[in-house]
């Protein structure tokens, strides 16, 4: 328990040091890049939902992202909706989406889902590409309006922040939420051995739609938001490259373990803002990254026995050899006074008997 | 038109069965899908495209282009897979991806993303039957296909390596005990999956007269995994019949359904016959879960 508690500590005082960002950065590109960074953690989340928990390799996440962002824009622009219908209405149509994928691929699993999932993510944007009336092809949708919550526009970077931190939050809270609760054991059960999980009751097939459903909501409800804040969103944000990408965030950070998955997005959303080359080498670098750290560290940085766990587990060594010796001494000691103590019992047993 | 289609399918159907030949031969050894296999041909092709633009001779310059695919697949099997062999399904596939996304962006770093035209003397000549137009270079591509496929499946059959192939796929830790040099074996096959996976890229090229970085991905591995997916995994006959099937869907497709929505609607069907069949035509003897 004592432990539980620290830990919410210091989540809060992350996010109270997180409410202050905007106040300390004061250039208009970095905190761009900021939002971007909370919007892609919640796409990192919804994949490591995915790929994390319910073991299942979806090389679909970007189709998406663009379906979310082309809804809530066609929304927009076409029907003019209110801002908060035509939110959630995307992330809502996402996840039908989503349910409908699932349902397509309940019985399959391992390569079959994967080519599924990439045969979707290719279909995505043959659609988006040609279906000109609606989406205008590959020039994309421009002047998608920003988001409005009750007559307040966060149309600057400094108010879209907090959106997309309340946003960050709430997503983070409602995944946690679901990672701890019986249908989270029941995917982390699937990811384990998908053969046991269905021996002790688990429907594998109905928890993998449910899974993708909630997975492609909170994926919609980040390209909605993502669509909002550009004003423009594009064929190409749904590659299938940037598909692997998005998977590469997850793994990067940790399968398994949600601040890892914000951490992949913070590396792996800022590291191509800080050169123009390292954007050109950014998908060479995330190939590297990927055969690397399937060879030593699968589980990623903050993932179960990933790099961070390491780095304590080796300090965590230190500090037990430390006090291992300690206590073996004291245990030597005891010993020996037990030994003695034993010794003289036996022999006064030994000289009772002979007695 | 309906004839045209049709040749037209069965020929961009033979290009795909000498991709997928490679492919499918790998992927029954280990029923791990090789995601580099179409990367690891595309830098083979450029390799050859480079050598005979330097002014090589032309024979000499395949052969170095199927060297460069055997060692580099070796190198693969090596770093991408060796290690994670039986760490589950999805650790070798995120490997493979990895790698194959390093060599496609050393292929745009160092020849960038235009598209060259690939002339190297060697144009089939059209046949006309009335209405009709056939390549011979299609025919040519296709017996290549078939000759390949019987000179494999021979190999598998009575050669002793064959024979350790077939052991291996079945089980690696007895075939381990029965003296079977795995690693060596599995490299092997590896190499030999690379080196066909260039002659096809090659043969491929020479159909469209061009190259460009997108014969490895799109066009190479995915082709490739849809086929052997239609014709089982692990078999060579269901790896030609599946390609076949592939081009012949592609044809007609965009032929009488739609040509702008033609590669959903071949995914679609990909996906429907998964739904129906997913051992595919010719299920390899051994049954594996879906």
């Amino acid at each position: 328990m004592i432990n539980k508690n620290k830990k919410n500590n210091y989540g809060l005082i992350f996010i109270v040091f997180t409410i202050f960002i905007p106040f300390i950065v004061k250039d208009q590109y970095q905190l761009r890049v900021i939002n971007m960074v909370l919007l892609y953690s919640i796409i990192a989340l919804s994949v490591n939902l995915i790929v994390g928990f319910s073991g299942q390799l979806d090389f679909g996440r970007s189709a998406f992202v663009g379906l979310g962002g082309y809804w809530y824009a066609i929304m927009m622009l076409h029907f003019h909706l209110p801002f908060i219908i035509a939110f959630i209405s995307a992330s809502l149509f996402c996840a039908f989406v989503g349910f409908g994928l699932g349902m397509v691929c309940r019985r399959s699993s391992f390569d079959y889902l994967t080519l599924m999932t990439v045969g979707f993510n290719i279909m995505c944007m043959q659609v988006f590409l040609n279906w000109i009336p609606v989406t205008n092809g590959a020039l994309g949708l421009r002047l998608i309006p920003s988001a409005t919550l009750f007559g307040f526009s966060f149309d600057t970077n400094f108010k879209f922040f907090y959106f997309a931190l309340f946003l960050l939050i709430i997503c983070y809270i409602v995944i946690k939420r679901i990672t701890k609760s019986k249908i989270g054991r029941a995917f982390e059960a699937i990811r384990d051995d998908p053969i046991a999980a269905s021996y002790s009751g688990i429907d594998v097939a109905n928890f993998k739609v449910i899974n993708f459903s909630i997975a492609s909501f909170f994926t919609g409800i980040a390209g909605a938001a993502i669509a909002s804040y550009v004003n423009f969103i594009s064929p190409f944000a749904s590659s299938l490259d940037e598909s692997i990408y998005l998977l590469q965030m997850a793994i990067l950070g940790g399968l398994g373990s949600l601040p890892g998955s914000i951490l992949g997005a913070v590396i792996l959303v800022i590291a191509p803002e800080i050169s123009r080359t390292f954007y050109e080498y950014r998908l060479m670098f995330v190939g590297f990254l990927m055969v690397v750290m399937m060879l030593w560290v699968p589980n990623g940085i903050l993932g179960k026995n990933g790099i961070g766990e390491r780095v304590i587990g080796i300090k965590k060594l230190y500090s037990d050899k430390k006090n291992k010796q300690k206590r073996d001494n004291g245990k030597r000691t005891l010993l020996k006074s037990k030994n003695v103590f034993s010794s003289k019992k036996e022999n006064n047993g030994s000289g009772g008997k002979k007695k | 038109m309906f004839l045209q289609y049709l040749i037209n399918g069965l020929s961009i159907g033979s290009v795909y069965a000498l991709i997928a030949i490679g492919f499918n031969m790998v992927y029954g050894i280990l029923n791990l899908l090789n995601f580099a296999h179409g990367d690891t041909y595309t830098v083979g092709c450029f390799v050859i495209f480079a050598l005979v633009a330097m002014k090589l001779n032309i024979f000499l310059a395949i052969m170095c282009g199927i060297l460069v695919g055997y060692i580099l697949n070796t190198l693969v099997e090596r770093f991408a897979y060796r290690s994670v062999r039986f760490s589950g399904r999805i650790t070798p596939t995120i490997s493979a991806v990895g790698i194959a996304y390093v060599m496609r962006n050393v292929v745009l770093r160092i020849w960038g993303p235009e598209t060259y035209p690939f002339d190297m003397g060697i144009r089939g000549a059209q046949v006309k039957f009335g209405n009709f137009v056939l390549g011979t270079l299609q025919i040519y591509i296709f017996i290549i296909a078939i000759v390949l496929m019987l000179l494999i499946t021979f190999i598998l059959k009575r050669s002793k390596i064959g024979q350790s192939v077939t052991a291996i796929s079945q089980s690696i830790p007895i075939s381990a005990l029965m003296g079977v040099p795995v690693n060596r074996t599995i490299s092997t096959v590896y190499g030999v999956g690379g080196a066909l996976g260039v002659i096809g890229g090659f043969l491929f090229c020479i159909y469209y007269e061009s190259i460009f970085l997108g014969i490895g991905f799109m066009l190479g591995t995915m082709k490739a995994w849809m086929s052997s997916i239609i014709g089982g995994i692990g078999s060579l006959k269901g790896a030609i019949i599946g390609a076949l099937t592939l081009g012949l869907m592609e044809s007609f497709t965009g032929g009488y359904i739609s040509s702008q929505y033609r590669d959903s609607f071949v995914w679609g069907f990909i996906v429907i016959f998964i739904l129906i069949r997913p051992k595919g035509l010719f299920p390899s003897a051994i049954s594996e879960k879906v």
